[in-house]
């Protein structure tokens, strides 16, 4: 049963001595729209170049629509469509040339939906790409990475650099001519309330590993945050996966995984507590930044919560 | 048919689309047998993910405010306004609950905090029952 578009198995890489990347397991099913989240520089352009095989792994094992992207890049290329981040292209050529340009590398081109986009995406023609406009950009880019209808979308950071009327109007052409087509859209961003609205499901990775893979409602359901006491904490800590830790005199924040079972917890112990909402962002910084058991500062009188810095 | 997407709500997307369609039914603006735009059509306005629309119309057909017409879209049901009103107003009460729970960590008896909310429903005109239910066929 491999229905997954991509499928990671403890990828490790390794540049010098640091490691970029550890034991990365994740698995994306076909026609879904999957972001992959984490900070600047935590290994997200890393992981993409070697689903693409222009990186080697040094661990595990990488399966992209049932290919090996090491053994066969050329035949898997033809069936991705890319779209890298601050994509270059040629400055001096046209927007129709450019099309035309790239069209024989790929045998399974469509020159009417590559023309079809570039009239959808309000793209001038006979414009000159350096004189393109940074959405424009973009959205030439992403015709290139659409016209051979590939089964898998790969954009990195695609939202970079665009303002908001440009991001929605971005979503929306996602929406429209890849979520309607039923193909895999797989992108990364550090943008999580740009992602919410439009991804199926989101994984984050920190620090080289994948802390959290899930569907965004879940996410928000299980992820939640508890405003009890010193003591109601001291009681219950052993059966919590706190995140993130916030000291405010007498009471504490704590940011936890599995929210239900600890309010149940929490509810049989009779103690008091608040229960908290979070929005993706703040989840999100729980993961990349959270602050657990010593690392907390001290609290400080008169401040609210510790700011991050 | 307005909806208003906040992103970075605490409040899940999908769940701020059912509500304010339900706002809809509830409040007459969404007829019952008026048609709603289709999945990708709502996906498209609002650049939502069209599993998520598709998911919403899902449980709203479930929760029957709403039906799936095979071939011809989704409307808005007969009951929708009905069946819509209690949750509602299961969902007001949640609200008051923490409005007088407000009130109390501000010092207001309940007293005084029956006088303010007759003031503020004073503000209002609020229609009586009969016509509401009424005033909506053809």
């Amino acid at each position: 049963m491999n229905d997954a578009a991509i499928d990671l198995q403890a990828v490790g890489k390794t540049f010098r001595n640091t490691n970029v990347l550890r034991g990365v397991t994740m698995r994306v099913a076909r026609g879904r729209t999957f972001a992959f989240l984490g900070r600047n520089a935590a290994g997200k352009t890393t992981l993409i170049r070697m689903l693409l095989g222009l990186l080697k792994r040094d661990d595990g094992s990488i399966s992209v629509l049932g290919l090996d992207p090491q053994r066969e890049p050329l035949a898997l290329r033809r069936r991705i469509g890319y779209l890298a981040e601050d994509q270059m292209m040629y400055g001096w050529m046209s927007v129709g040339e450019i099309v035309r340009f790239v069209a024989p590398f790929y045998p399974t081109w469509d020159h009417e939906m590559a023309t079809r986009y570039v009239r959808d995406f309000e793209l001038p023609p006979k414009t000159k790409i350096k004189h393109l406009s940074k959405g424009q950009n973009v959205r030439l880019g992403l015709v290139l990475a659409l016209a051979h209808r590939p089964e898998l979308v790969i954009l990195d950071d695609p939202a970079l650099g665009l303002d908001p009327i440009m991001r929605k109007q971005f979503n929306r052409d996602l929406i429209t001519h890849l979520q309607g087509e039923g193909r895999t859209i797989f992108y990364s961003s550090h943008l999580l309330y740009e992602v919410e609205p439009v991804a199926d499901e989101v994984a984050i990775l920190h620090e080289g590993r994948i802390v959290r893979q899930s569907d965004t409602e879940t996410l928000r359901r299980q992820v939640k945050q508890f405003i009890l006491s010193r003591e109601t904490l001291r009681a219950v800590r052993s059966q919590l996966h706190i995140l993130d830790e916030r000291n405010d005199g007498d009471r504490i924040a704590v940011t936890v995984e599995g929210a239900e079972v600890v309010q149940r917890a929490l509810s049989a112990e009779g103690a008091e507590f608040r229960m908290v909402n979070l929005n993706l962002d703040e989840i999100f910084e729980a993961y990349v930044a959270g602050r657990t058991g010593e690392d907390v500062p001290a609290a400080k009188p008169e401040t609210e919560l510790q700011p991050l810095s | 048919m307005f909806l208003r997407i906040e992103k970075g709500s605490a409040v899940p997307i999908s769940r701020q689309i059912a509500d304010q369609v339900a706002s809809l039914c509830a409040s007459g603006a969404l007829q019952p047998g008026e048609r709603l735009p289709s999945v990708r059509e709502l996906a498209r306005e609002l650049a939502v993910n069209q599993n998520t629309v598709l998911r919403v119309y899902e449980r709203l057909c479930a929760d029957g405010l709403l039906e799936m017409r095979h071939g011809q879209g989704t409307f808005a049901t007969a009951n929708s306004r009905k069946g819509q009103l209690s949750a509602h107003r299961v969902r007001l009460v949640d609200e008051l609950r923490q409005i007088a729970r407000q009130g109390a960590g501000l010092g207001l008896t309940a007293a005084e905090l029956h006088e303010l909310l007759d003031e503020a429903a004073d503000g209002l005109e609020i229609a009586p029952p009969a016509v509401v239910s009424g005033s909506n066929s053809k």
